[in-house]
């Protein structure tokens, strides 16, 4: 008993530190987004750019095929719930509201974190246990501005674009049904999935997005920074940051909803 | 650091003062722009006042010549110190330019 | 020899721990402008340590580094940035970035932080290829090089900035005779015809004595021996004098059980 006492102690302890540190580390990111160009010392927009182009263009297959096929399985799962009342029609809002509000931003946020989270913790990780963070502190790079800076700003650009798109896929995939499966009136089925939405469930979907942007590249980043030993420490800083982001992710979304429910009322 | 351009007999010498770095390349590039862009022919460079020369500086004086060179214009050194020539021959750049002891010697010459 | 040396990196009872465990117990070094001075020492003697803290990348527990004249843990980050492009770094891996090509990863410094032309900036690296023999392989990637091309890629990246000090870690370390006698070299060419400092830690005896103008020995985290070349070569201490000659007996020990063997097999 004491015993396991003792292990949840150290559980809380140990994860007491990472967060103390992952927050210094998100500081420290934003401080040199506000002060780095007041210092002259912004790396080069190509970085940004290119980490851009990675996180956010190159995923877009993936997050375009799961917003499509999730669009499909809502309509149909509710379809098959409402069919009883006779309410067909109100597939419609239910496939837009909640992908809006809820699995457009969440499933583009777990599809990025396995793909571009896991990318930067696998090429942090690598950069730092064959010396080449190291090389660049020497060279008086500061590896926070010129690594995770760029990472940083790619994925809180990039995840809310990703989301608005898997937003308009997913509503694109509940449509299909609507009408091809249900026979729906097409501009009836458009009607009724903008009628009931709200600006605010859109907007609520993309402020959470940017959350897990922040979420998916400092647990990447500070994986990656903080690997030890070799190949093996690779593998491992990969696996835990995307279960962390995995689990950050689910977390904030919990209590996101909760406090854009409760601030509604 | 500063450029001083004067013509002497029908010639452009130009006047280095200083030290020719990482931090003063990007101005004599400059200075030497404007001449590039009027196609002087002939440029004799005095570096008899410029005490520290370091890669970015012979690398800023080789793109000198090589942007000359493409209209057919000529380039010479003079009075290097001593230390600054050793420099040239350790990097094997004295063969890619001329260089003579004596400004007065290389505007007689200079055909 | 000059009869006034100016000292550009000096060391004052620098300690350092990790955790318990004390790697640098009170080390004292200087090390003059423009000589070749090599640290050796065992695995574990603290040396690729101490040149950790030389590149202001470790800070002493206590004691005080001294580089270029400056006192590095009292320096703030600009200031230290300033006293790190004018010192160069060759790592034991090389530590190319994978991601440029050889080019880039040479130019690096000079693109990030100066306000040089890129056309300038390619001659640079063209100039910089040419000493260490690679002139033509700007194009490859990192991956394309063998072991010993990667690091005199690394050293020219290293030396791209005109540095007045070069820090190496290990740099025949892994490498065949060949090779490693060309890196030898090419550190003395360099050392000798810019006249830059090197500071190199080895525990490779032929490069030692074939490069040092000094040496110094570290043994568990103290100077066990320093002075000139030949000095530590014909050394009466009889550690120096094992570990020159490698052999495995002597007063350093390799073995180091506190239980008996035997009492443990049957325990």
């Amino acid at each position: 008993m004491k015993n396991l006492i003792e292990k949840i102690g150290a559980v809380v302890l140990i994860t007491g530190r990472h967060i103390v540190s992952v927050s210094a580390l998100l500081f420290e990111t934003i401080y040199w987004i506000l002060a780095g160009p007041f210092k002259k010392k912004m790396p080069k927009p190509e970085g940004t750019f290119s980490q851009m182009v990675f996180a956010g263009f190159d995923s877009l297959i993936i997050v375009s095929f799961v917003a499509f096929f999730t669009g499909i399985v809502i309509a149909m799962q509710s379809a098959y719930q409402l069919a009883r009342f006779g309410a067909n029609i109100y597939v419609a809002p239910m496939v837009s509201i909640g992908i809006a509000r809820e699995l457009g931003p969440v499933l583009t946020a777990l599809v990025v974190a396995g793909r571009v989270g896991a990318a930067i913790a696998a090429e942090l990780g690598t950069m730092k246990v064959t010396e080449q963070i190291e090389a660049l502190e020497t060279m008086a790079f500061n590896p926070v501005r010129y690594l995770v800076v760029p990472r940083f700003l790619a994925l809180l650009i990039m995840l809310p674009c990703l989301t608005i798109f898997a937003d308009i896929l997913g509503i694109l995939g509940g449509f299909l049904v609507g009408v091809f499966q249900l026979g729906l009136n097409p501009h009836r089925y458009i009607t009724f999935s903008f009628q009931f939405m709200l600006f605010k469930d859109f907007w609520t979907g993309i402020v959470k997005s940017a959350c897990f942007g922040i979420i998916i590249s400092m647990i990447g980043c500070y994986m990656g920074l903080n690997t030890k030993g070799g190949a093996e420490g690779v593998g491992k800083s990969t696996t835990l940051s995307v279960v962390t982001s995995f689990i950050l992710i689910i977390l904030f979304d919990v209590i996101l909803t909760g406090v854009f429910y409760f601030a509604n009322k | 650091m500063a450029v001083k351009i004067e013509e002497k007999n029908n010639l452009t010498v130009c006047y280095i003062d200083g030290e020719i770095d990482i931090n003063t390349s990007p101005d004599i590039k400059k200075a030497f722009e404007k001449l590039i862009a009027k196609k002087v022919p002939k440029i004799v460079i005095n570096l008899a006042k410029v005490t520290y020369v370091d890669s970015s500086g012979l690398a800023t004086l080789v793109e000198i010549l090589k942007n000359m060179r493409t209209y057919g214009g000529r380039m010479r050194l003079t009075n290097m110190a001593h230390k600054i020539k050793s420099l040239f021959e350790i990097t094997k750049l004295e063969k890619l330019f001329e260089i003579i002891e004596d400004e007065a010697e290389a505007i007689t010459t200079f055909i | 020899m000059d009869t006034e040396k100016e000292v550009i990196i000096s060391a004052r009872n620098v300690v350092k721990k990790f955790g318990e465990r004390a790697v640098l117990n009170g080390i004292t070094l200087d090390i003059y402008r423009g000589e070749t001075f090599v640290i050796m020492g065992g695995s574990g003697c603290g040396k690729s340590t101490f040149l950790r803290h030389l590149i202001g990348a470790l800070k002493p527990d206590s004691g005080k580094v001294s580089v270029l004249g400056k006192d590095l843990s009292g320096l703030d980050e600009d200031a230290l940035d300033a006293v790190k492009k004018k010192i160069g770094m060759c790592f034991q891996s090389a530590a190319l970035f994978d991601s440029m090509t050889v080019g880039e990863n040479v130019s690096l410094p000079l693109r990030e932080h100066t306000k040089l032309d890129r056309s300038v900036i390619d001659i640079v690296v063209k100039m910089k290829l040419e000493m260490v023999g690679l002139r033509g392989f700007e194009d490859l990637m990192p991956s394309q090089l063998s072991g010993g091309m990667r690091k005199r890629v690394g050293l020219a990246r290293a030396i791209v900035m005109d540095p007045e000090i070069i820090f190496y870690d290990e740099p025949t370390a892994g490498l065949d005779p060949i090779v490693a006698g060309v890196i030898d070299k090419l550190i003395l060419d360099l050392s000798k015809k810019l006249s830059i400092t090197s500071v190199v830690v080895t525990h490779d005896m032929k490069s030692v004595f074939s490069i040092a103008d000094r040496v110094a020995m570290l043994y568990e985290g103290r100077v066990l021996e320093v002075g000139e070349s030949d000095t530590v070569k014909n050394s009466k201490n009889p550690m120096v004098r094992q570990f020159i000659a490698g052999s495995p007996d002597g007063p350093i020990k390799f073995f180091q059980q506190k239980d008996d063997y035997l009492e443990q097999l049957i325990k």
